[in-house]
């Protein structure tokens, strides 16, 4: 059982890229709205595009925990 | 111990009831609370659609900023050859909409349920095949799988699986792990305290990744079918 937890617990250790990731996209894309806020809605498009995909990385971390709770008793 | 046996009863799909015919068969929860979906959005659809004037008043305000929204953002992916697709994509985009903030009524989501996004996933890839199909022709769509260079074939075919599996799992487990959390949040303090985090985890959450499946999906067709 403690072997499943932390199984699980390292699974979930991909959240880290996925938050870094995350926060360096997010950094520049403040810095090129304040340069350009005219462009404000393509840099929000691109922007979500790129934290969604990055995001994803997080998820699977989160699947696989999932999956081994359930399925490696 | 309790917490976690109680987590898992509620992480799997009851059947609500089985239909007697050929033996039985199990229609899981997920399925009915779609039913429920389908007929809140068609009676919705009937009647803000009724006595649709040239100069809108009232209600019909809304429906049109919504719909003209929707259209406007698959516009700017797909651009005007892809408008035969925008019905369907907006559909979509409201069913995930719908099914994602179903949570805060107290029913459960039906993309918690991973059939269901596999479903709508495999749809995804279909459609975005056939864009490519529709658009470039069946011997214009095999050649685009040896670009930009031959090298990329492979990798190009795996696309075609790698592609609805990570849409399946982004929104399953972005439901999931949102539940989850909502679910130990409740468990620790019943009271207050969870309000704000359900705007966040249930409504705006949810409406991010119907927003993200749909973008995502007319990228994909927008890739497939330029020349």
């Amino acid at each position: 059982m403690i072997v499943t937890a932390i199984g699980a617990g390292i699974a979930v250790l991909t959240g880290i890229g996925a938050g870094i990731g995350i926060g360096i996209a997010t950094s520049k894309a403040s810095e090129a709205i304040s340069r350009q806020p005219e462009a404000s809605g393509d840099i929000n498009k691109a922007l979500l595009l790129g934290c969604a995909l990055a995001e994803a990385t997080a998820i699977y971390g989160f699947v696989v925990a999932i999956l081994i709770i359930l399925f490696l008793k | 111990m309790d917490l976690a046996s109680e987590l898992m009863s509620k992480l799997d799909n009851k059947i609500s009831f089985t239909i007697p015919v050929f033996g039985g068969i199990p229609v899981p929860e997920s399925v009915v609370t779609t039913w429920g979906i389908m007929a809140f959005l068609m009676l919705m659809t009937i009647i803000f659609v009724r006595n649709l004037k040239m100069v809108p008043t009232g209600p019909q305000v809304y429906v049109e900023a919504i719909v003209g929204g929707l259209n406007h953002f698959f516009e700017g992916i797909l651009g005007e050859e892809g408008k035969r697709y925008f019905p369907y994509l907006g559909t979509v985009a409201l069913y995930i909409g719908f099914a994602n903030v179903i949570g805060i009524v107290g029913l459960t989501s039906p993309t918690k349920d991973i059939n269901v996004t596999g479903g709508l996933a495999l749809l995804s890839i279909l459609l975005i095949e056939y864009s490519g199909i529709h658009a470039k022709r069946v011997k214009g769509w095999i050649k685009s799988f040896s670009e930009p260079m031959a090298i990329l074939l492979p990798i190009n075919i795996l696309e075609i699986f790698i592609r609805p599996i990570s849409l399946c799992m982004r929104l399953f487990g972005n439901v999931l792990g949102s539940f989850v959390v909502m679910e130990l949040l409740k468990y620790v303090i019943p009271a207050v305290i969870p309000v704000p985090f359900s705007f966040y985890f249930d409504i705006f959450d949810g409406l991010i990744q119907a927003y993200v499946f749909v973008f995502l999906t007319s990228l994909f067709m927008k890739e497939k079918m330029e020349a």
